[in-house]
């Protein structure tokens, strides 16, 4: 059933705020996060490439990868954005807000993950380049756990009420 | 402790990524005993241009203060202070050099053919220093009054032999306290735990070697020459070596210390082999590899693999110019092997 938001005494109890707040956030904290990534491995993969210019492509993955974390941010905002209808009832908008909760907040965890992790496989790769495809395992663990968190998260936005 | 961390991960990760790809290059143990077999210094030229210093061979010389001005440059916050401190040691090195070359009467264009390119001091200061004639003098000038007392008792006139060398290492030693002190009280948490067995062990061999070349000469007053600081080589082992008879008494109880003994086990017969003190350095450094090598293996955001680094690079240009001077003075292969200190 449709709620009519300017009828109602508090926020809190219109679907739009948390449907429009869940999109925020999963946006927002992705963006962080892939930041995070960003920021923390770049310097290393530079530092890398200054001392060893041959492995700098291969471990430009790590900046890849935190990249992706905005993107899986993006696909579920938008994805929330579509569905803020003047029909929208206050389960949905409750489970568009914690769907975007969900992505963003793995994704910020994801992406200091990744930067931490990164960093050091870049670092790892610097003097040993042949461990590069061991030292890439931490990397694609970590940026599974947005991976779960964007499948939870579509489930949430296309199962249930709408 | 965390916040430490959490800066070196954001802000030291270039420089930590520098290093690592740096410490790939490093002479290995096959490449150093090749060069120890060369019959010539043109035949170690020759076998460094072939491996990873070819790139770099011209600069050879000052490669080790390239690779330290470099770091130094990509470093920020405490980690440029803290190569700044690891720089004020060859301050301390250049001082103790000045103090030998003007007892032994050479000219100031023959040190400054010496001067350690990593020292902070600059020409002007140093060349002001050389025309000082006093110690106590030049070792206020250049350092501070715990400097002048530990040189007190000495003066240019009266220094050569094993004399000059117990003055080198009393100034020698001062440095690396200036250091220590630096790790023990301005640095905290992970940094200072990692630090301080590497600077630790440091002052303890100087004090060592300070209480063992005073017996050799007979020289009285010898505590006041020592670091008043200390790592593992307490207050009561100090006492003790200092009671020992003679120097290979107190080898012997440096032999049996419970910390140092199995870094320095058969001190006396090396001694008596080489006669000559150099064995303690090579001892020290052989520790500090093994320090060095577990700080790489661990947690790797702590200034502890700068400075692990920065001894991985040090030994390097230390091993490199034993190979040198001991090929060109002739030195059978094997007591120039001994000479080397190689991770095991």
């Amino acid at each position: 059933m449709a709620v009519d938001c300017s009828a109602l005494s508090s926020v809190t109890l219109c679907p739009t705020f948390w449907a429009g707040l869940g999109a925020g956030l999963s946006v927002l904290l992705s963006a962080i996060g892939a930041g995070l990534g960003i920021g923390i491995s770049g310097p290393a993969i530079a530092g890398a490439g200054v001392e060893r210019p041959e492995v700098m492509l291969k471990t430009f993955i790590a900046t890849i990868l935190a990249e992706a974390l905005a993107i899986y941010g993006l696909v579920v905002g938008l994805l929330s954005v579509f569905d803020i209808t003047p029909a929208l009832t206050i389960e949905k908008g409750v489970r568009i807000f914690a769907a975007g909760l969900t992505m963003g907040a793995a994704a910020l965890g994801a992406g200091f993950g990744i930067g931490a992790a990164g960093s050091a496989m870049a670092s790892a790769t610097a003097e040993k380049p042949e461990i590069f495809s061991r030292a890439v395992i931490s990397l694609i663990l970590a940026e599974a756990l947005a991976i779960y968190a964007l499948v939870t998260g579509l489930l949430l936005l296309f199962t249930g009420a709408t | 402790m965390y916040s430490d961390t959490l800066s070196h991960l954001v802000r030291d990760n270039y420089l930590i990524a520098r290093l690592r790809g740096n410490r790939s290059r490093l002479l290995g143990r096959q490449q150093l005993f090749a060069l120890s077999e060369s019959k010539s210094q043109t035949e170690i030229i020759g076998l460094l241009a072939e491996g990873p210093y070819g790139p770099e061979l011209s600069k050879l010389g000052v490669g080790f203060a390239d690779s330290v001005m470099s770091l130094s440059r990509a470093s920020g916050g405490d980690t440029r202070d803290f190569l700044v401190q690891y720089r004020r040691r060859f301050d301390a090195y250049s001082v103790a050099s000045l103090v030998v070359f003007k007892a032994q009467g050479k000219t100031w264009d023959e040190y400054l053919t010496t001067r350690l390119p990593l020292a902070l001091m600059k020409e002007q200061e140093l060349h002001r220093l050389y025309s000082l004639d006093d110690l106590s003098i030049i070792a206020r000038e250049a350092g501070d009054r715990h400097l002048v007392n530990r040189v007190k008792g000495f003066s240019i006139a009266d220094i050569e032999g094993e004399k000059a060398s117990l003055v080198r290492d009393v100034i020698s030693g001062w440095g690396e306290e200036r250091f220590y002190k630096h790790i023990d009280e301005k640095m905290s948490g992970s940094d200072r735990m990692n630090c301080l067995p590497i600077a630790g062990s440091a002052i303890d061999m100087a004090n060592l070697t300070i209480i063992i070349r005073s017996k050799l000469i007979g020289a009285s007053g010898v505590r006041d020459h020592l670091i008043p600081s200390h790592w593992k080589l307490n207050q009561r082992a100090i006492d003790q070596l200092l009671a020992a008879a003679d120097a290979t008494q107190a080898l012997e109880a440096a032999a049996s210390h419970e910390y140092y003994g199995r870094i320095l086990s058969g001190a006396r017969q090396k001694y008596e082999e080489s006669k000559s003190l150099s064995f303690i350095e090579v001892a020290l450094r052989r520790y500090q590899l093994d320090l060095s090598r577990r700080l790489f293996l661990g947690f790797p955001y702590s200034v502890g693999i700068v400075l692990a680094f920065l001894v991985l690079k040090e030994n390097e240009a230390r091993n490199l110019a034993a190979v040198l001077a001991g090929v060109a003075a002739g030195l059978p292969t094997d007591e120039l092997r001994s000479l080397l200190a190689i991770q095991e």
